[in-house]
């Protein structure tokens, strides 16, 4: 299946460099021979080169839907994967506890087991659900004056709890170097999602020991930061420009241990971007850990 | 007891499926990884009596795994576990060597019956090649010595060529040669050989055979039957008993 679809790309590659190679040969014989009639050779310069430039575009645009349609199968396949591992984990504990005898401290496992379960179960739900609506431009956000500092915060406790984590593991820092807080015009609910995607990556992508950092600054007038830093497995300078496209997973092996939909820096910088603000990412490379930054529009700059 | 090992990753699978095995008296070890799987397998061949195998696992797949394995000469049934339940999957499984398959979420009774009847049917064809004096490890896939199987009958036994089937052991046996089969090569074998002379479509072998219903890509099938050629025919670009029958599927047929 795999090897077919990849020959069939191959082959319209092929055939669309054949095919401009063959229009840029009769242009250029084309002049040659027409060089005295004018009218020809008007008529010629006229007409080849729309034809060699839609051959161009065309090509292009097939490789890139292609490319498209591979990352989308795989999405389908990390989601699938995603919905139906903790589903066929619940539903084994329930028969087990249905059919066999069972301690009471088993028991007590089994409900935490099956409770952590319903917690992924929904939290790839939530993810999948949220990629629809912040992916849709025209949906408008539900903005509100806040202090991102204090988001953030929030998001970083939820994240060490969610990870039964150490205050040590995730270190947070507010540094406004005498300017005021960070307060902007912004949708809690899509920023807090979009920091708490940061945070699971940084926590997911850690290689033994978590030790990432958080801080929120306000560098000037104009712009709030955030900057989550991690050490874990660190991003190759090549994959660094695909990490934010929609259903994007970087095809390493170390990656098939941590398991994801390609959603979530999807989700992050479709809600920085929203807020008129950018987002991006640097890693020394692999193993050398990695360092996301958010800047956002403070409200006293709009 | 037998004992088995389950190569599965999310861990709160692994830990209900062992304590469910447990439960049901065996033996089980536990490993998150293909590499480890296979070093396990090849350090000790005969410690396990079977394998369930997840097919998404970090490093080397569950396929990449089952087919190692075979080539390694290892014929002990494996169960493989995927939440890919597409039949492209499942056929890409048994093409690797898996024994049988179940898509994520299974119902925990019939993947107990299912296993038992895998060590069912391995320790019958087991007991069959120990009663025939060939020691199951030892032989290799292909190309090993062979006792030819001397006056044996009974149903299990199918005669054609100068090759003798033996669908119990799960060999075949040509002059000199004894190939291993999987279980799903056998009873594909059997299956064609038992409608011998009819025309059987692609479709109908999925069903009977694999028990799959949905739309499935049926030439996927064809693999099996080029490996099939290759054991049963002389010369399996042009084959005389396992014919293609185009635009409807494959015929087998036994004439002089």
């Amino acid at each position: 299946m795999r090897i077919s679809r990849r020959g069939s790309i191959i082959f319209f590659v092929t055939f669309g460099a054949c095919l401009v190679a063959l229009a840029v040969a009769l242009n250029v014989g084309w002049i040659l021979l027409n060089w005295r009639e004018v009218t020809l050779l008007i008529l010629g310069l006229i007409f080849f080169p729309p034809i060699i430039v839609g051959l161009i575009l065309n090509t292009i645009f097939l490789v890139r839907e292609i490319r498209q349609s591979e990352r989308h199968q795989g999405f389908i396949n990390a989601v699938t994967h995603e919905l139906k591992t903790p589903i066929a984990s619940i539903r084994l504990y329930l028969e087990t506890l249905k059919t066999r005898e069972v301690s009471d401290s088993q028991r007590r496992e089994f409900y935490d087991i099956m409770l952590a379960d319903s917690d992924r179960l929904l939290q790839t739900v939530e993810q999948v659900l949220r990629a629809g609506v912040t992916g849709d431009r025209r949906r408008p956000l539900h903005r509100s004056t806040m202090d991102l500092g204090k988001t953030v915060g929030e998001c970083v406790d939820l994240a060490r709890t969610r990870f039964h984590l150490s205050a040590d593991a995730i270190r947070f820092r507010e540094s406004f170097n005498g300017v005021d807080r960070p307060v902007i015009e912004g949708d809690p609910d899509e920023l807090r999602a979009a920091v708490s995607n940061l945070l699971d990556n940084a926590v997911k992508y850690s290689d033994k020991e978590v030790a990432v950092e958080v801080e929120v600054e306000t560098p000037d007038p104009r712009w709030a930061t955030v900057i989550v830093r991690d050490h874990g497995i660190g991003i190759p300078s090549k994959e660094i420009k695909h990490i934010f496209k929609r259903f994007y997973r970087a095809p390493r092996r170390v990656l098939m241990r941590v398991k994801g939909t390609g959603l979530g820096l999807f989700i992050v910088r479709s809600v920085v971007e929203k807020h008129g603000g950018r987002v991006f990412a640097s890693s020394a490379g692999e193993g050398e850990g990695s360092t996301f930054t958010i800047q956002l529009p403070r409200a006293a700059a709009q | 007891m037998s004992t088995l090992l389950i190569v599965e990753d999310e861990k709160h699978l692994a830990d209900g499926l062992r304590f469910n095995l447990e439960a049901e008296g065996y033996k089980v070890d536990l490993t998150a990884d293909g590499e480890t799987a296979l070093d396990l397998l090849k350090a000790e061949p005969r410690r396990y009596d079977a394998v369930v195998l997840d097919v998404m696992l970090p490093g080397k797949d569950g396929f990449e795994v089952v087919s190692e394995l075979r080539r390694d000469g290892q014929f002990l049934p494996v169960l493989m576990l995927t939440a890919r339940g597409r039949s492209e999957d499942v056929l890409r499984g048994f093409e690797a060597g898996a024994d049988d398959y179940l898509p994520k979420p299974f119902e925990l009774e019939i993947l107990l019956a299912r296993l038992r009847g895998l060590l069912r049917r391995h320790s019958w064809a087991q007991g069959r090649r120990e009663a025939l004096g060939v020691n199951p490890q030892t032989t290799p896939p292909v190309g090993g010595q062979s006792t030819t199987p001397s006056e044996r009958h009974g149903e299990d036994i199918f005669s054609f060529d100068g090759k003798t089937i033996d669908f119990g052991a799960l060999e075949l046996h040509t002059a000199g040669q004894t190939i291993r089969l999987t279980l799903m090569e056998t009873e594909l074998l059997r299956y064609l050989i038992r409608h011998e002379g009819k025309v059987v479509s692609r479709k109908a072998m999925l069903e009977d055979i694999w028990g799959l219903r949905e739309d499935t890509d049926t030439r996927a099938i064809d693999n099996f039957i080029a490996r099939l050629r290759k054991y049963i025919e002389e010369e399996p670009s042009k084959p005389r008993r396992l014919l293609t029958v185009r635009g409807v599927g494959y015929q087998f047929r036994n004439m002089k």
